[in-house]
């Protein structure tokens, strides 16, 4: 089959490889139909998450067909549609029991590395570094999925691909955002990142009953993609437009009462900070660049919560804790416990209640994924997903 | 404490010490390296009943299902057992006997002379709240030989094969199979594949954790 890797930082490559296998009773093999490319990918490609090697297929956003089974998954057969989430996971541990599925105790061949790392290992992950599982991901024609019994989502609608791909990561991801923002009704909520998990974040918050919520970024096409959801839009990048002063003018002065970062560990400032930390992560003294995560702690408002669904990967400097505790701030963050969510947004796809396919940009075949990761990156050719059927010659 | 083996009369070296990690009320620190002994204790909670546990466990012959790089155990009496490792070509081998046997409980053994040197015990315990099982492995090694053998044939420190080892016990139990990546596609591999995957621990073949030759 056809499968696109990782060769390097910055370096991806369509290789032919095997075909995979059920190597596991829980197994089940998906053609593949449609696939996207991640923002979390992204960490990846700039090579800021180690244990990746040559070779190793990535994407873990993707849905298809099944093609074949192991022998104790009895509730797929062959034919059936599914969207795959991104985590892995047992259905039978204490975590999955506690349905904290991100955190499954036996589906990560290499804990070990994470343990040494992190104290504890979360679930195995697609196509996400060997200390994540060393999984072959699903930018590809097939994919291997272990514990197919848990985790496939059956799609028995006549939807099509591109409305319920989003349930594979960037939907549930957004949406568990929200509700770890502890979003109450009639609260103002900001959003820091409208990519993909921004602006499903966004949609979410109103879900949960925000009055407002105000999108932070300073890519055009993405604050206007947040307009159409109903958000009121601060481009930080602006010459007169400090982000701190824009929440306290949109909030009566008292600040949000949910900050939620959708950014992550690869934040981008025009400020003096973000110089501070390229050059300290250029020099290994610092992994992250917590940008957003300082400005969320700093403008949230007394007793309010920070979520975070951006990604974070190891040390992080001069965050201000004293904030965070003088406030009495809550803050809730992790990988989505997709199992919970997919279900009961279908749901509200099935119902109309939100189009995911609308944020999709970029439509491309599997020959032209290593250029449009270049695009995806540099956020050029006004690009908000990138989704790939890697079939399509 | 009856988990104590130091009472025994037929002591003869190396010899087991409690897995238990609390005495009186107090915390029980894990014993430290030294005297030419390795000790390694570690713990997991697992989602089944203490005496499925024990009875898996016990169950010798079946080791190789979840013990990485165990090729064979042979049963050789009521509490003697063969033990076979194997890597490639090399290849090393003892004896083993069973020390205490408590049915859903716990189980002591230690080596009886061959190419390994190594005690162990394993406890089986409701966790407190009576949420699933805790189970703890103590195992204690003889420097020199069988660390540098073990070490070399199977890839691993033989702390971390002890934890690797339970690890996989557990997810055998609650699951049914071992996570494993082994045999997955990918593209070309660099130049320094191989030295990477050590240091991943994927170098060491996952147990099978089925009886595959039953299907």
């Amino acid at each position: 089959m056809k499968a696109l890797c990782w060769m390097g930082s910055g370096k991806v490559e369509v290789h032919n490889v095997n075909d995979p296998s059920i190597l596991n009773p829980h197994d089940a093999i998906i053609r593949i139909t449609r696939t996207a490319i991640c923002g979390s990918d992204l960490h990846l490609y700039d090579g800021f998450i180690p244990t990746m090697e040559e070779g190793d297929i990535l994407g873990h956003e993707f849905m298809g067909i099944v093609e074949d089974v192991g022998p104790e998954v009895k509730n797929l057969q062959r034919g059936d549609r599914v969207v795959v989430p991104f985590t892995i996971a047992c259905g039978n541990c204490e975590f999955c029991r506690k349905k904290v599925w991100s955190a499954c105790d036996n589906t990560n061949p290499n804990a070990h590395i994470m343990e040494a790392a992190y104290g504890y290992s979360g679930s195995g992950l697609f196509g996400y570094s060997h200390m994540m599982g060393g999984y072959a991901g699903g930018q590809a024609q097939y994919v291997r999925v272990p514990f197919a019994n848990i985790g496939p989502l059956k799609i028995e609608n006549d939807l099509p691909d591109e409305k319920v791909l989003f349930l594979s990561d960037i939907f549930p991801t957004g949406y568990m955002a929200a509700e770890n923002a502890q979003i109450k009704e009639n609260d103002i909520v900001a959003v820091w990142g409208c990519g993909p998990v921004g602006q499903f974040t966004i949609a979410s918050a109103f879900m949960f009953g925000a009055a407002r919520v105000i999108a932070i970024d300073r890519f055009p096409e993405r604050l206007a993609l947040a307009r159409s959801l109903g958000a009121i839009t601060v481009d930080y990048s602006a010459e007169d437009v400090s982000v701190l002063t824009a929440l306290k003018d949109l909030t009566g002065g008292i600040g949000p009462d949910s900050c939620i970062d959708a950014v992550g560990l690869e934040a981008h400032s025009t400020e003096l900070q973000g110089i501070y930390d390229k050059v300290k992560t250029a020099l290994m003294m610092e992994t992250d660049r917590p940008i957003v995560l300082r400005q969320a702690i700093q403008a949230v408002r007394k007793g309010g919560t920070v979520s975070i669904p951006g990604v974070y990967g190891g040390l992080l400097d001069k965050v201000p804790f004293g904030a965070a505790f003088g406030k009495g701030i809550t803050m809730k963050m992790g990988q989505t416990n997709m199992h919970s969510y997919m279900k009961p947004l279908l749901r509200r796809i099935e119902q109309g209640e939100i189009d995911p396919s609308s944020i999709i940009s970029h439509r491309i075949t599997l020959e032209q994924a290593p250029e449009m990761y270049k695009v995806w990156r540099d956020k050029e050719q006004n690009v908000t997903k990138i989704v790939i059927d890697p079939w399509a010659a | 404490m009856d988990k104590n083996l130091s009472n025994r009369t037929e002591t003869v070296e190396p010899q087991a010490a409690s897995a238990g990690v609390t005495l009186d009320g107090r915390y029980l620190p894990p014993p430290s390296d030294g005297d030419g002994k390795l000790w390694i204790r570690t713990s997991t909670l697992i989602h089944a009943d203490p005496l499925e546990l024990y009875e898996r466990w016990r169950n010798l012959e079946s080791a190789p299902l979840w013990q990485e790089q165990i090729e064979q155990v042979t049963v050789t009496g009521d509490k003697t057992s063969h033990w076979v490792m194997r890597s490639g070509d090399k290849s090393i081998e003892w004896d083993s006997e069973i020390l205490a046997d408590e049915p859903g409980r716990r189980i002591a053994w230690r080596s009886l002379g061959g190419d390994s040197a190594n005690a162990g015990e394993v406890i089986f315990e409701r966790s407190p709240g009576n949420r699933a099982t805790m189970v703890t492995v103590l195992q204690e090694f003889r420097m020199g030989k069988l660390t540098s053998a073990w070490e070399t044939i199977v890839g691993r420190n033989p702390k971390q094969a002890v934890i690797e080892n339970l690890r996989h016990f557990k997810a055998l139990a609650e699951t049914g199979e071992i996570p494993r990546v082994e045999g997955q596609p990918h593209g070309p591999r660099g130049t320094i594949a191989e030295a990477k995957k050590s240091l991943y621990g994927e170098k060491v073949p996952t147990p099978r954790g089925e009886d595959r030759k039953a299907s």
